[in-house]
Parts: structure tokens; C-alpha cells; sequence
């Protein structure tokens, strides 16, 4: 209940943020951004048909009249039709989110987790031999480029020159062939192989390169609880080594950790995708957006920037709400 | 030397403790010996940065390593080899054989647990109870230290607590599983004036009570006139005099002692930060003279001081004193 209510209060005061994130997008997507006057007329139009058209495209409205006009647009969620295909933008994102939920999920949840392990076990061998060569990994993780590392991997897992050749190199899960009689359990094991066949690839592809930054960031957080005092007071009374890392250390480290982790999740499932659905041929949003820039879809480019704004905003909120949680120095009065 | 009636609970030997740091290898502690008798209280004062907590860290084998390392001598505890000892052996003699309070009561305690459950994880360290019955200890710990209805305090995380009251928090944590030597480094340099002298007296009648051997570090002399029987004084990272406290405060035989004698009324009002208690500066450990460490601010140093080291002598007064020319 006390959390509902701080989660209340702290979206009453993002308001203004919110506001000023949606007129940033504003000015410089619709504002700035393509003109379409010219698409549609094409070279050499008369300035009666600019002025019609102006017209039509509401181009010839006040900037603030425009400026609400987007804004009715986020909260209806209506950024209108896509340009290229006609298709409504609600609906293309309801059929893409999904699918780059569920082609991020796996890769988001190994990076983090074994990022917090490598980072535990480097921080406890710290200065030592282990550590080293985990730091090494790690920046040598850093430096390839994502690019590099999905070909790369496409080479070796998918293709007969690589080391095997178990999974295909593009696409998604397409519905399942009409037996008649399959049973649920056949369905669903249709489904369970083909998700991990075409997710395994661009997970590992995506582990690659972000484990390197969340072990350096994570082992950094760790390294600064473990030369905090309560750790050699933990110590002083005999509390073992296993405990002081997973118990207390971990605990404190989390705070920081825990915020970074909340913080990346809008560009993960939105934006981030990007290089792993256009290189993997998933219809996921990334996919759309990629597409939708190159093509010049504006509705679609307004939907995504703007939706990944305020899902930052959200995500924003979130951190604090479990960073409430964890540290009980702080209070929901806040 | 000390009585042959009582045996010592911790006896130090040579101990040399090394650091390596950017400006080379350098020595925190430099043949340090000494003991502490079972009961006994025992003060350690000097400068900040002559090696008082790193001769308690050594103690519980608590140097941070890297960089330090304990390079030489022994320590015996309760008949514990401690330089010997594997860390998970060391593990059970920490806070069962002896305890240690630390000076900063605000950081010393985790945040994010509530002080019930770091006290019973102590208590679970070195006793095969329950929750329920390490909790119990606990509440009957902290009445043990004074601390009003402990059992509401239990519940609570340190910020809910004063200074003082997380300190004696401290105490009742470090005592819980009634050590035989408690190490207290400057259990009350953060604590408020008031509050003190309260909490040194708690740290004191629990040592007479428990009959704990007791270290009591603190760079303010006044504190171990009241609640030590013997002092030893170090400088840069050696112990330079060592005596009964009623015989150094009326006779302190070295120099630097003197200094310090003189300086408590300086340190009662609260200005060590910013003035030093004895004129010049202490001498980097990194590069130190060659002669005695304190004749750069010697009143009587005399050439003989600057060429040569002086060793711990006994004094005729049953002490010990490292100046050529003491008083
Ligand atoms: N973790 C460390 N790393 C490097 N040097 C240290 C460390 N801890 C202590 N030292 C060295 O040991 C000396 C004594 O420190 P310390 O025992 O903490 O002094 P104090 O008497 O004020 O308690 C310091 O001056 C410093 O040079
Ligand atoms: S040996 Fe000399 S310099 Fe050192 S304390 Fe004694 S008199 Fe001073
Ligand atoms: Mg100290």
C-alpha cells in the first residue's frame, strides 16, 4: 500500500518530465523531422497544392495547437496509420513488443545474472590472478563491436563453416502447420524449439558483448561495499567469507546494481534491439523501427521514440521504488 | 616484568607488519612485543598513524592483504598461534577468543540489516542455537550494554539509532560471545563529548565484570588514566615507552610521552584535527631518518639521537623506554 501510493506520488511529480519529454520528441521528430508535403506531391508542385496539402497534414496549425495534438496522440496511443504499409501503428507495435520481449528476455537475464556472479567472484579474487583475466575478458568483450560478434556468431553457429551448423541464420517462430489432431503438448513443443533455435544465436550474441560492461560495472560496485567498514566488522566477529559477499555485500551492492539493471530495460525491449532483429530477420520492434527510419514512417518513429521516453520515465520510477526497498535508510515520505 | 601469578591472554613478539604502497614497502609495525594479562586492561596511545589499529587488526589477522602482510614475529592468542592460523580457523577465533570495537559506529554497522539480525548472525557464527534463542541473547545483550527496550531497538537498522547507542550496539555485538580480550579502537573519537564518557565507562565495567582482557586504543590519554592499569605509547610504528599508567602520567620518561602528557588538555577540547599535539611533523614511514624516529622534534636530541637507533630498555621502575636520554 505504501509502495502504490510513493509509485502514485512519484508519477504525479514525473508529470512535468514527462511533458518535457514528449516536447523534446515533438519538436524534433515533427517538428524538424521529413517534411511530407514533397512525398506526396512529388517535384515542381504550385503553391495552391503545398497549401492544400499543408492543410491536410495540419502542417498550417499553430506550433502548440500541433504540439497537443501529439500529445492526444500518446494517450490515446493513435500515432495513425504507418506510411508504408497502412497497417495502424498500435497495432504493428501489439504484434512486434511480444516478440522482442521474448527475443531480449533471455539475453537480458543471463547478462545481469552471470554479470553479477563473474563480478562476485572477481571482487573476492581481487588484485589476484583470476580477477585479472576476467578484466581482461571483460575489456576485450567490450572492444569487439556488436556487428563483428553477431556475424561472427551467425558464421559459427549457423552456417557448415563455422564450428556447427544447428540453427538458421534468420527468422522467427511462424504458426505451427495444421495437424488436425496435435495435441497441446505437440503445439507447445513446436513452439519451445523454434523460440530457442532462433533465439539461442542473437543471445549468445547479445550475452557477448554486454557481459563485459555489467562485470566491469558490477565488480566497481562491489569492490567499493567490500573497503566499506561494516564488511571488516563483519569480519572482526567471524562471519565467513561466503557470507559477508552474498549476504552483505551483495545486498548494498544491489542498490547501485539494481538501478542500472531497471534503467537499461526500455532501450533493451524498444530500442536496443535494433542490430540483433535486423540481423536475425525478427519482426521485432527493433526490426520496425529500423525500417520505419529508413523509410521515412514518421507515425511509426513518433510511437517508438515517444513510447521508449516514457517507458524510461516508468523505469525511472521503478528504481526508486526498489531502491526503496532495499535500503531502509530511505523512507517512502520522501 | 608482570606479575607470575596471572598468564597472559595475548602475547606479542617482534611483530613487524609490512604495506606495500606506492611510495615502496613500508613498515606499519616494526618489532612491536608486548602482553596482556587475563583481566588486565591495557592502553595503546600516540599519533594518528603510528600503527595503533594496524597492531589490533594484526591481532585477529585482519590486515588487508593485499597490501599488508604481517612480515615477522608472533602473536599468540590464548594460546593461539595467530600468525599460523588458516583464515577459516582464524574465522572461529574472531569475536569467540577476542572481539574488537571500531571507532566509527556510523559506518561500522551494515545499513540494510536490522541490528537483531547482525547480532544473531554473530552469535550464530560461534553458538549451534536457534534464531529464536540467539535472538533472545541478543535482547539480553543489549540490556547488558544499557540500552533501553532492546526489544524494540532489535528490529531497528542502525540510522534509527544515536552515536552512542549504536556504539554500545557495537560493544554488545563484540561482547556476545564473551571474549576474553576486547580490542577497542577509539571506541569514542566520534562520539559526541557527552556521550563519552558514558560509553567508556560501559566498556569498563563490562571488562571488570566479564574480566575481559582489554586494549584500549586512543591517541587522547586522559581516557586510559581512567580505565587502564598499563599504558604503551607508539611512534612510528614502535613502541617507544611502556609503563603502570599512575607512573608514566607522573613520571613519563620519554620525550614524546612528555608531549603527549602535556597535550590532553588540548585534546579534551576537541582541536586535534587541526593542531598537532606535539610541534613538527611525524615522519613518513616511507622515508624515515636514520636515527632515533622522533628526533626531528626532540627538545633534547642530541647528534648521538640523529646516528642511532634507540632499543626498548627496561626502566629501574619496571617500565620500558627507548630514548637515550630519558627523563
Ligand atoms: N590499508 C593500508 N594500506 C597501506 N598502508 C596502510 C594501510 N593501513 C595502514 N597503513 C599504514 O600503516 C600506518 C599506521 O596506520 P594505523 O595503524 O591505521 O594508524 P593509527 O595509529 O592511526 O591507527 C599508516 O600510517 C599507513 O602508512
Ligand atoms: S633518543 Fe634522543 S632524540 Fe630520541 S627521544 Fe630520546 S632524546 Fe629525543
Ligand atoms: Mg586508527
Amino acid at each position: 500500500m505504501e509502495t502504490l501510493q510513493f509509485a502514485l506520488r512519484k508519477l504525479l511529480y514525473s508529470i512535468p518530465l514527462l511533458f518535457g519529454v514528449t516536447f523534446i520528441s515533438f519538436f524534433l521528430m515533427v517538428y524538424h523531422g521529413p517534411d511530407l508535403t514533397y512525398t506526396i506531391l512529388g517535384k515542381n508542385p504550385t503553391p495552391e497544392q503545398i497549401a492544400e496539402v499543408h492543410r491536410d497534414l495540419g502542417y498550417d496549425q499553430p506550433f502548440l495547437k500541433r504540439y497537443f495534438l501529439f500529445l492526444k496522440e500518446i494517450i490515446t496511443f493513435d500515432f495513425g496509420s504507418s506510411i508504408s504499409s497502412g497497417e495502424k501503428v498500435s497495432s504493428i507495435l501489439k504484434k512486434s513488443v511480444p516478440v522482442s520481449f521474448m527475443v531480449a528476455l533471455p539475453a537480458f537475464i543471463l547478462s545481469n545474472a552471470l554479470g553479477i556472479i563473474l563480478a562476485l567472484y572477481a571482487a573476492n579474487h581481487r588484485g589476484k590472478k583470476n580477477d585479472k583475466i576476467i578484466m581482461v575478458m571483460a575489456a576485450g568483450g567490450m572492444s569487439v563491436s556488436f556487428l563483428m560478434v553477431v556475424i561472427a556468431f551467425q558464421i559459427m553457429f549457423c552456417t557448415s563453416y563455422g564450428l556447427v551448423d544447428w540453427f538458421p541464420v534468420q527468422g522467427w517462430i511462424s504458426p505451427p502447420p495444421n495437424y488436425p489432431d496435435a495435441t497441446t503438448g505437440e503445439i507447445l513443443y513446436y513452439y519451445w524449439y523454434y523460440y530457442w533455435s532462433h533465439v539461442t544465436v542473437p543471445t549468445l550474441a547479445s550475452v557477448f558483448v554486454a557481459l563485459g560492461y555489467n562485470t566491469r560495472f558490477f565488480r566497481a560496485v562491489i569492490v567499493e561495499e567490500l573497503n566499506k567498514d561494516y564488511v571488516r566488522t563483519a569480519r572482526a566477529y567471524g562471519v565467513s567469507n561466503r557470507k559477508i559477499m552474498i549476504k552483505h555485500v551483495l545486498k548494498n551492492a544491489m542498490i547501485p546494481i539494481s538501478t542500472r539493471i531497471i534503467i537499461t530495460i526500455p532501450f533493451v525491449i524498444i530500442a536496443g534491439n535494433l542490430v540483433v532483429e535486423k540481423f536475425f530477420g525478427i519482426p521485432g520492434v527493433g526490426l520496425v523501427t529500423y525500417d520505419a527510419i529508413t523509410n521515412g514512417d514518421l507515425p511509426i518513429v513518433k510511437a517508438v521514440v515517444t513510447s521508449t521516453a516514457v517507458l524510461y520515465v516508468i523505469a525511472l520510477i521503478l528504481t526508486d521504488i526498489v531502491y526503496k526497498m532495499i535500503d531502509p535508510r530511505t523512507s517512502y515520505n520522501q | 616484568m608482570s606479575e607470575s601469578t596471572s598468564k597472559p591472554v595475548l602475547s606479542i613478539q617482534d611483530l613487524v607488519v609490512e604495506f606495500k604502497t606506492e611510495a615502496g614497502l613500508i613498515r606499519a609495525l616494526d618489532g612491536v612485543s608486548f602482553e596482556v594479562q587475563e583481566g588486565e586492561a591495557l592502553g595503546i596511545v600516540g599519533e594518528s598513524g603510528c600503527g595503533k589499529s594496524v597492531t589490533a587488526l594484526s591481532i585477529l589477522k585482519l590486515i588487508p592483504s593485499p597490501p599488508g602482510r604481517i612480515a615477522g614475529g608472533s602473536i599468540e592468542l590464548d594460546g593461539v598461534d595467530v600468525v599460523a592460523q588458516p583464515d577459516d580457523e582464524m574465522r572461529k577465533v574472531r569475536g569467540q577468543l577476542a572481539s574488537m570495537i571500531f571507532q566509527e559506529p556510523m559506518t561500522a554497522l551494515n545499513p540494510v540489516f536490522t541490528i537483531g539480525n547482525q547480532m544473531v548472525e554473530i552469535i550464530r557464527v560461534h553458538q549451534k542455537v536457534s534464531k529464536a534463542v540467539a535472538k533472545k541473547q541478543a535482547i539480553e545483550m543489549l540490556r547488558t550494554v544499557n540500552i533501553e527496550s532492546p526489544e524494540q531497538r532489535i528490529d531497528q537498522y542502525p540510522h534509527e539509532l544515536s552515536g552512542g547507542m549504536r556504539q554500545r550496539v557495537m560493544i554488545a555485538m563484540a561482547l556476545s560471545c564473551s571474549p576474553k580480550l576486547l580490542i577497542a579502537d577509539e571506541p569514542t573519537t566520534a562520539l559526541d563529548v557527552t556521550v563519552q564518557a558514558q560509553v567508556m565507562e560501559e566498556i569498563s565495567r563490562l571488562q571488570r565484570e566479564m574480566n575481559m582482557g582489554l586494549i584500549l586504543i586512543t591517541h587522547d590519554l586522559g581516557v586510559i588514566a581512567e580505565s587502564c592499569t598499563r599504558v604503551v605509547v607508539m611512534y612510528c610504528g614502535k613502541i617507544i615507552e611502556m609503563a603502570e599508567t599512575e607512573e608514566l602520567f607522573r613520571n613519563p620518561r620519554h620525550p614524546y610521552t612528555r608531549g603527549l602528557l602535556d597535550s590532553i588538555p588540548r585534546i579534551r577540547e576537541k582541536k586535534l584535527e587541526t593542531l598537532p599535539i606535539i610541534e613538527g611533523m611525524v615522519p613518513d614511514l616511507a622515508n624515515l631518518p636514520k636515527g632515533c624516529r622522533f628526533a626531528d622534534r626532540c627538545p633534547k636530541a642530541e647528534d648521538h639521537c640523529r646516528e642511532n637507533e634507540p632499543p626498548l630498555e627496561d626502566t629501574e621502575s619496571g617500565g620500558k623506554v627507548a630514548c637515550f636520554i630519558p627523563n
